[in-house]
Parts: structure tokens; sequence; C-alpha cells
């Protein structure tokens, strides 16, 4: 069902040239292993500092060198900062476009069809954080249809019926947890 | 009138611009708004982009970054933007039970409704609002106060939030006290940064230190699972009204017109107050959680646009959350737009623009936005999401943005403000990641800091 892109191979061909950058560090295969997350992905430490010292280095270069030549050509003052802003953005655009191509993601990603067996557990998420469910017979026209098309009716309706054969565990998670609701942010 | 033409044309250049560039960078996870959108709008004011091109693109680029972030949101499992965060658990699950592209359609399918509603509602509540602008502006300081106040107390951290402003307000005093003794004046935009990226901030100072990256530190790659594609119509594509039954419809222009009056509310807070109102009408999980996926993303685009218009149109500062942030550099963006700090005086948008003009651009902005966006976001989702898993590395994205750090500081206030965001940042970020003192409290803090305490202080002294 599942079908893995795993990005390893791409990550490999770097491997020489990471060794180029740092000779003698016989470790590196090793601290492969382990990522660090940051700002909600994971990325190697040592190609994150690669890229922040890239970012901040030539961003700035390019800037300060901008604001000096404008300034020296005699672009009119108050455009000076503008200007200069433009090829440091630019820059920055640069900079990830690099980066990208020399430090590939560290995610491995997974397309899925979501099977039958993590939408078991999807309910009952669901039932717990959100509410019950519900008779999807008795849902609005529009919706049934909604869901019927979507393939999901035969799930709704088996969970329904077996809630309706169990009704001590229907009452147990009828009530909507309120401690997992998405938080106010 | 005969500077009708150009006027046209440059709204017509810049929104085009404009939805181009935020819609191709809502697909990327994490970018903020305030961090993106704020200092390129900044640019083309400087520039010298005149008023009516100036609006068109913001206002296309808030309209199109809004509904592309709901791609990574939705098929992805993590917040496009930070106003995508109260999205993330709905879309999550709907992602769980395998249907994650319908999250993706009802939540732009809001979005549509709710901007093209959210025009024409802000221009009126601006317009009733007028006669009151200079009785708002006198009182500001303590509407500020008590919006402040409100939002901390509605976020997580409840009555810690609420003190957890008041080392947030004297560290913003403080470090305007040092820029206004350094350099002669106060910084804006460096604060902003500060608060925008400081759970950035705060990370890679955790990453510097041994003891800290302990706690960063993970086995293996993250995975992503990226939902299959699946259209659900055949024909032609399906437009908005199609997509969402009628009550789901109903439920979003509600949402949107409530949320385009309380213009002094953060966003953020209003997203999740709806989702949360109109949600809990409705009975059967699915039901609502395809509705608050609606309701809430739609709230996106009229909390942006309408409390963008309203503070332009009626008073000309920058009184909601949003014209603070966002929307700052229409407001105040000097030399080219100002505002007199002591008269009050402005020289910006409220001034360059009339109201009918706002009607016209903005309406005509949020539509070639929406044109250029939903169909790309109906049809191409799946292999856009796919694309920037694959080639873009979080690296290259960390890079870029402190690059772009530095670059802005620098442009503000050279070294000064390249400390200024980084002690922003740092305290900011500890305040969101371990108190869950969330942006939105953060930014009132600083209002709070730069229009309430002088109102204060000429009280008590």
């Amino acid at each position: 069902m599942s079908q893995q892109h795993d990005l390893e191979p791409e990550q490999q061909d770097l491997e020489p040239e990471q060794q180029g950058l740092r000779p003698g560090q016989q470790h590196a295969a090793e601290a492969e292993e382990t990522y660090l997350e940051v700002w909600g992905d994971t990325v190697s430490s040592k190609h994150l500092l690669w890229s922040i010292l890239m970012g901040v280095g030539f961003a700035t270069t390019v800037f300060l060198t901008a604001q000096w030549f404008f300034g020296t050509i005699g672009v009119d003052e108050s455009m000076v900062g503008s200007y200069s802003l433009l090829v440091g953005l630019a820059a920055c655009v640069a900079v990830a476009v690099v980066c990208a191509r020399l430090f590939k993601p560290k995610r491995s990603l997974v397309e899925t069809d979501a099977g039958s067996d993590s939408r078991e557990s999807a309910m009952d998420a669901i039932e717990a954080e959100v509410g019950p469910i519900g008779d999807p017979d008795e849902f609005p026209a529009a919706v049934l249809e909604e869901v019927k098309m979507l393939g999901l009716y035969d799930d709704f309706k088996q969970r329904h019926e077996r809630k309706q054969n169990e009704p001590a565990a229907d009452a147990s998670s009828a009530a909507p947890s309120s401690a997992t609701k998405e938080g106010d942010k | 009138m005969e500077a009708l033409f150009p006027m046209i044309g440059w709204a017509v250049g810049m929104a085009l611009i404009g939805a181009i560039a935020f819609g191709m960078l809502g697909l990327v996870s994490g970018t903020d708004e305030t961090a993106t959108i704020a200092p390129i709008t900044l640019l083309v004011i400087l520039l010298g982009v005149p008023p009516s091109g100036v609006f068109a693109f913001f206002m296309a680029a808030v309209t199109a970054k809004h509904i592309t972030h709901a791609v990574p949101t939705t098929l992805l499992g993590i917040p496009g933007d930070t106003m995508a965060a109260p999205l993330l658990r709905d879309a999550q699950l709907l992602r769980e039970l395998g249907v994650p592209h319908i999250a993706l359609r009802k939540a732009i399918s809001g979005g549509v409704i709710s901007a093209l509603i959210a025009v024409p509602l802000a221009v009126l509540f601006a317009w009733i609002l007028t006669p009151f602008a200079d009785a708002i502006g006198a009182v500001a300081g303590w509407i500020f106060l008590g919006a402040a106040f409100l939002i901390a107390v509605l976020s997580k951290s409840r009555w810690a939030a609420v003190f957890a402003l008041l080392p947030f307000v004297l560290m913003v005093l403080g470090l305007n006290a040092l820029t206004t003794s350094l350099l002669d004046r106060t910084l804006t935009v460096s604060f902003f940064l500060g608060i925008a990226t400081g759970p950035l901030i705060f990370d890679l100072f955790l990453a510097a230190s041994p003891l800290g990256r302990k706690s960063l530190q993970r086995q293996g790659k993250r995975e992503f699972e990226l939902a299959g594609d699946k259209r659900t119509w055949t024909g032609r594509m399906p437009s908005p009204l199609k997509v969402l039954d009628r009550r789901q419809a109903g439920m979003t222009a509600g949402a949107a017109s409530i949320s385009s009056a309380t213009f002094v509310f953060s966003p953020v807070a209003m997203t999740v107050l709806m989702g949360e109102v109109f949600g809990s009408r409705i009975k059967g999980a699915y039901q609502r959680l395809t509705t608050q996926m609606s309701v809430k993303n739609g709230t996106t685009e009229s909390t942006y646009i309408a409390e963008t218009l309203i503070p332009l149109i009626a008073i000309g500062l920058p009184l909601s959350p949003m014209a603070a942030s966002v929307a700052q550099p229409l407001f105040n963006a000097p030399p080219v737009y100002t505002i007199n700090a002591e008269t009050g005086e402005t020289n910006n948008l409220h001034n360059l623009l009339e109201p009918w003009q706002f009607l016209v651009f903005g309406l005509f902005a949020v539509l070639l936005a929406l044109l250029i966006t939903y169909p790309f976001a109906m049809t191409q989702a799946h292999r856009a999401a796919k694309w920037i898993m694959q080639k873009v590395s979080h690296e290259a994205i960390v890079g870029a943005f402190a690059g772009l750090l530095m670059v802005i500081c620098l442009y503000e206030g050279g070294l000064v403000a390249l400390f200024v965001t980084l002690t922003v940042g740092l305290v900011g970020g500890m305040l969101n990641k371990l108190f869950a003192v969330h942006t939105g409290v953060q930014f009132m803090g600083y209002y709070v800091a730069v229009l309430s305490v002088p109102s204060i202080l000429a009280l008590v002294g």
C-alpha cells in the first residue's frame, strides 16, 4: 500500500565531499544516524552549520557590498537601503538554491493510500478528541453522498453498529476529551 | 482622472506578482507571514511603487498565501505558516482517516468564500467606524492593553501568559531605550522578526549548546507521509460552493462576517475561536472536522483582510494585531509612508487612496489571487508538495532564513538591530516553547510597550 522514497542514496553521494571538508573525521558515518530536530524538521548538524554560515556570510557580504556600491555610484540616498535590501533578498534565495542542491533533505517521504488499519486508529482518535462519528445513514443528504464517494461509508457504518452493540464503550468515548483539544494559540 | 490608467496598470501588475510569489511561498511550510510578507511589502514601498500597486500587491499576497498554505498543512501535516497552526490537528485527523484531499478542498473553498465576503464587509465596517476614528485614536493605548490581556488570558497558558507580558513589555521598553540612545530612533521590524522567528532562534541556541543539543537529538530521519492524490470530481473543476455543503458555506460566511468586525483581536485567536464556536454546533465528528477546516481557513482570510482594511481606511493607525505586524509597512514605512508619533498625523495609504479605491482594488487583487491559486491548489497540490519535500532540504530553508534575518536587521539598524532581534527571538522563543505564550500575545505585548505604557505613564505622572 505504501511506497517508500528514501532519500538515503542521494545523500550518500555527498559523503566524499563532506569528508573533503573535514578530513580525518572517521566517525562521520556514525553521526549520520543522529539528527537534530530544529524548527519542526530533522537536519544534520553539520549541514545545518554550513547552511547557516553560507546564509549569514553570503547574504551579509552581498548586502554590505551592494550598500557600498549603490552609495558610491551616486544612487539617491533614500533608495540605497531598498536597492541593497532587494539584492540581499536575492542573495538569500541564491543561498537557499545552493544549499538545497548541496544538502539533500533528511526526511523520508512515504506515499500512502491510507490502509484500513490506519483508518481504524484514526477513527479512534477522532472519537476521543472530537466526538462520536454517528450513524452515517442519519447524515444530511449532501454529507452522506460525500462520505459514500470517499469510501468512508462502510467504515463509519461498521463502527456505528459495533458501538451500538457495546453501549458501555460508547458512553465512555462519547464525551469529547477537552484535554487534547487543539490549543487556543 | 487622467491618472486612472497607470493606476490600474500598477494594481494589475503588482497583484499578479504578489499572488504568484506568495502563492508559491505558501507551499513552503513554516514561512511565517510577518517574516515574509512584511519585509517584501516594505521593499515594494521603498522601491517607489505607487499606492494602488502597493495595496494590490499586499492584498493579493495575503490572499494567495492563505490558500496555498493549506497544501502542506493538509497533505504533509506540518503547518504552512503561523495562521495554519490552528488547522493542523483537524487536518491531521482527516489525513489519518485517508481523506486529506477533502481537508484541503474544504479549507481552500472556505478561504475563497471568506475572502470575497471580507473585502466589502471590511469597507462597510470601516465606513461605520470613520466618525469615531479620532476617539479610537485617542484611547488606542488602552484598547491595546485590554486586547493584550484578553488574548493572553485566552491562550493556553492562561494567567501565566498575562504575567509573562510584564517581563516581555519591560524587555521591549529596555531595548527601545537602548536603541534610542544608540541610534536616536526606535526599531520596529527587528522586534517583529525576533518575535516571528523566535522558535527558530531558540532552537538554534539550543543546538549550539552541548547541553541543549541533547534535547534536540533524534534517531533517524523524520518520516513524512504524503497522502495519495484523489480527484473527487469528474468534468469541470467544482466551484467552492459545490465543495462545501450549504451549511458549511453558511457557517463559513457567518464566521467571515463576525471575524471581519472584530478587528482588534489576534487572527490566530479568532481562527481558533470561530472553529470552536461553529464546530461545536455540529453533530457528527466527520462533519465537524470538515466544517472546521472550512470555517478556520476562511477566518485566516477574513481576519487578515479586515484587520488590514478597517484600520487603514477608517483610522490610518495600525490599530489591529494584523496592521501592527504583517501590514505594518502600509501604515509606516519611512520615508515613503509616515506616522508622526507626536501629532498622530499620517501620510500613508489611508491618505493616498479613497475608500472606493480600497474597495475596487482590494476586490480585484483578492479575486485575481483566488483565480490563480484556487485551481492550482485543487489540481496540483500533490505534485507541488512532493517536489518540495524531495528537493528542498530544511537546512536550505534555515540557511536562507538566517541570511534574511541578517539582511533585514542590517537594513533596519545595523548590528544594534541584529542584537535586538536575537534578544527578542531568544526570550520570545523560550516563552513560546516552554510556556506556550504564543506570538500573538507577544505582538500585543510589543504594542502595550509602545502605545499603552505612554498612556499609563501620562495618567500616573
